[in-house]
């Protein structure tokens, strides 16, 4: 029996087909491109060959430029892997050593004369003399490109820089420069035939590894430099891919499907595949001196006591730090032996906060608690924890929550204007190795992260930058106990330690300055599954 | 139809020109980005030259207008981090994204109808609830959390599946695409249902059964076909949403994509990738609700009829 129900005209048939034709041929069309862009096997990383060591960071290195190598995400890759500085800085025990330089001496009070290591060859097949070292230090320092290098390492000064022979050079600085040869340590050498107009995208350099592709978004691919000067790594090829989510960087290492992972999450890491390591960062609270109540040091000085900092280590960061008393962590010079962590005293910093309310401090202003996303693991939690502790003992405090270039604002001069009060959670590290790095940054008066500082600790920081070998680090040391008693910018939180994820098939030791410098010439096949 | 089409044209490409407009000025009220391009030490005269040489001097009224005319030439600047041409990245991400979309609203709409008109076959059958819970808890768990789950145990626990990466065979699709889709599947199922509940109580449906018609062909037939527009619509609805997804997927996953560049481009102010990638995903949105609309049209003459003059 035919049934009465009308199937609708074959027009209105027609357009349906249509609709259903559009869709199925979107899928055929989606799942032939998707065939085009699955043609290599072996994934992002590369294959389990044992012959391509592959690692994940946590973001694109967004430059290869070297003289942009003191950005972690550019260093980590291109340092003493791509390129090459004159000396090197032993991150375990600060010694320096050779690297394309042979040798170096103090020939007068601002001039330091190098000898370039002969032999050595640029990727590229040119020769590397003391011409191209002493263009690679004009380069990075002395030129309008304004390389990052030039500002975290060499301020405002300028280098003057003479070729003696093709291996010698001279550097003369403005004034006496006593830890000259470590700055340089952060200038990598590149060939003279490199851009002064632009920064390059794809370096080339002297050291054991080169470039050999950049996919964008995807991967960036390093071949074995045949004609390295020193000795050969164990891996001829390296891949880099990246993954923004510690948890899927943990569970590629737990997978098999890379080798090394950068800055793993203690709350998603597998304890058997991950090696936890000193990173020199510390983090603390910088407290806005110029603004109520934090103008007032009893307040600032409160504060330091109400932060429970062993509470906070072990329940919000995995117990992978260690509590500080000062912005330099051991290791680097200038650090202060003798000084201890300020004790968690909530009744004696709620006195002081009573104290100075009875003086007219305002001390109920509301203070804002500014922190940037992925700053560390716990991040959140820990500014929720600071804001607890801060208001037991009798302070306002919000918190503000910002991406980088936001907090970049709060943290470097000029300072935001009309903001009130502002408590900045920083991570500070020094990977030079030399607690000048950290003075004249955080603080000296008017450093570009310091928000106050008096002309008395200005002063000790200069006297004691002039110093060298242990005077140096004494007077240091003293500039930091002294910033500690009478000008208590800073409530420190910890000096922290990374967590790097390492599989069972490789062998590498991380060191203090890996999470900058990850140098693979250091990473060699395991034995019997050991690391 | 003509008629149809331009009035849908019009409507629209209004709320294109204000996100358009609104980004790109929303974008600068968040800051300049001097500070994060340049180093500590920058005297005055590089900042004021960066700015210069990217425009960033000019008031907000100047930059648009250049903007505006430089794009209406296809010139959409370079971008801050990489030196590129925007328009180059924001075309080489977007087929990725593209490609997600496409598969994941495929598989949703056909998911969808397959499912959502089983349960609708039999109301309140065991069918029916099942499909009923399995689709609201779908349509309310969080990606990012189904994503990080989804790797730990297909790709971690039960090696069956790669954790992340945009190259392999077509295993790589398999938990990108489950993450995106979980969400439109469990709404498409809702809403197929819904529509199925209703037009197999219309009148006509009655009829036909008690003329003892097939009753496949009644429910997959007759029934399907009448209760397809409100699912074209909301299917619409949720591909604009996949923009947001895709944010997710492709951060958690590593993939190129338009919403992972959208991000990093918001993070890092580069400003002229943002634009570029706001402008083509608008544009495409506006093209998908004209393509919504015109097979809404052709399925349904009413449709048609019903735009206001």
């Amino acid at each position: 029996m035919k049934s009465s129900v009308p199937s609708g005209p074959r027009r209105e048939r027609g357009r349906a087909h249509t609709v259903l034709a559009l869709l199925t041929t979107g899928t055929l069309l989606l799942t032939s491109a998707c065939a085009v862009a699955n043609s290599d096997a072996a994934g992002d990383a590369g294959s389990a060959d044992g012959r391509t060591l592959r690692l994940v960071l946590t973001q694109e290195p967004p430059t290869l430029e070297p003289c942009e190598s003191s950005l972690t995400a550019t260093g980590v890759v291109v340092r003493s892997n791509i390129t090459e500085p004159l000396v090197e800085r032993d991150p375990t025990s600060g010694k320096l050593d050779p690297l394309l330089a042979t040798g170096w001496r103090q020939t007068k009070p601002t001039t330091w004369t190098f000898d370039i290591r002969p032999g050595v060859k640029f990727q590229n097949g040119q020769p590397f003399t003391a011409k191209d070292a002493a263009f690679s230090i004009d380069r990075a320092v002395n030129s309008d490109l304004a390389c990052n290098v030039d500002g975290y390492v060499f301020g405002d000064e300028k280098l003057e820089v003479h070729t003696v022979s093709p291996t010698r050079l001279t550097v003369t600085t403005e004034k006496t420069d006593p830890i000259l040869p470590l700055r340089l340590s952060f200038v990598e050498i590149v060939p003279r035939t490199t851009s002064t107009k632009a920064k390059v995208r794809i370096p080339i350099g002297t050291g054991p590894y080169a470039v050999k592709s950049w996919q964008t978004g995807v991967s960036i691919s390093l071949a074995r430099n045949e004609d390295y000067w020193g000795k050969a790594p164990a891996y001829p090829r390296a891949r880099y891919v990246w993954r923004s989510d510690a948890s899927v960087r943990a569970a590629m290492i737990d997978k098999g499907e890379a080798d090394i992972a950068t800055a793993l999450d203690h709350t998603s890491a597998d304890k058997g595949n991950t090696v936890a390591y000193p990173n020199n960062e510390t983090t603390a609270l910088r407290l806005d001196g110029r603004e109520a109540p934090l103008d007032d040091i009893r307040v600032r000085k409160a504060i330091g006591m109400a932060v429970d900092r062993k509470g906070i280590i072990d329940a919000l960061l995995g117990g992978l730090a260690k509590p500080a008393a000062q912005l330099v962590p051991p290791g680097v010079v200038g650090h202060n032996d003798d000084l201890a962590p300020v004790p968690y005293k909530v009744a004696a910093a709620r006195a002081l906060v009573k104290q100075a309310a009875a003086d007219g401090v305002p001390v109920h202003r509301q203070i804002t608690l500014v922190a940037r996303n992925g700053m560390f693991a716990g991040i959140s939690e820990v500014a929720e924890a600071l804001q607890y502790e801060m208001a037991r003992v009798g302070l306002n405090v919000r918190i503000r929550m910002a991406d980088t270039a936001t907090h970049l604002q709060y943290q470097l001069r000029p300072l935001p204007r009309d903001v009130g009060p502002v408590a900045l959670l920083i991570m500070h590290g020094n990977q030079a190795g030399d607690a000048a790095f950290t003075t004249s940054q955080y603080l000296v008066s008017d450093g570009p992260q310091s928000t106050f500082g008096t002309k008395e600790l200005d002063r000790r920081i200069a006297a004691a930058d002039a110093l060298s070998g242990k005077a140096r680090a004494k007077a240091f040391a003293e500039v930091l106990g002294y910033q500690n008693e009478t000008v208590a910018q800073y409530a420190y939180l910890a000096h922290m330690r990374g967590l790097l994820g390492l599989s069972p098939k490789v062998r590498y030791r991380p060191d203090s300055a890996t999470g900058d410098e990850m140098r693979l010439a250091e990473v060699s096949p395991a034995k019997a599954g050991r690391h | 139809m003509t008629s149809f089409l331009r009035k849908r044209i019009i409507s629209s490409a209004i709320p294109l020109v204000f996100v358009v407009l609104g980004v790109f000025c929303l974008a600068r009220l968040t800051g300049s980005p001097v500070d994060l391009y340049l180093p500590l030490s920058a005297t005055p005269q590089q900042r004021a030259e960066f700015s210069a040489a990217h425009g960033f001097d000019d008031s907000i009224p100047v930059q648009l207008w250049d903007y505006l005319t430089n794009a209406a030439q296809l010139d959409f600047g370079t971008s801050l981090r990489t030196g590129e041409s925007a328009g180059s990245m924001v075309l080489k991400a977007f087929p990725v994204t593209l490609q997600l979309a496409g598969m994941t609203m495929l598989l949703a709409i056909l998911g969808a109808l397959l499912v959502g008109s089983l349960a609708a076959y039999r109301p309140n059958s065991l069918i029916d609830r099942i499909a009923g819970l399995l689709s609201m808890t779908a349509a309310s768990i969080p990606d990012f959390w189904f994503a990080i789950v989804g790797v730990l145990v297909f790709g971690v626990g039960l090696d069956w599946l790669p954790t992340s990466g945009t190259l392999g065979g077509p295993e790589i699709w398999v938990l990108p695409i489950a993450t995106l889709l979980i969400r439109p599947f469990g709404v498409l199922v809702q809403v197929v249902r819904g529509s199925m509940v209703g037009a197999l109580s219309a009148p006509y449906v009655k009829v036909a059964r008690s003329k003892g018609a097939d009753p496949k062909r009644v429910v997959f037939g007759h029934a399907l076909r009448n209760s397809i527009t409100p699912v074209l619509t909301v299917a619409g609805d949720l591909t604009v949403g996949l923009v947001n997804g895709a944010v997710v997927v492709e951060t958690i996953f590593g993939w190129p994509g338009i919403g992972k560049l959208m991000i990093d481009s918001i993070l890092q102010r580069d400003f002229a990738v943002l634009q570029a990638a706001v402008l083509l995903t608008a544009v495409t949105i506006f093209a998908l609700n004209i393509l919504v609309d015109v097979c809404h049209a052709l399925i349904d003459p009413r449709v048609r009829q019903a735009v206001p003059a």
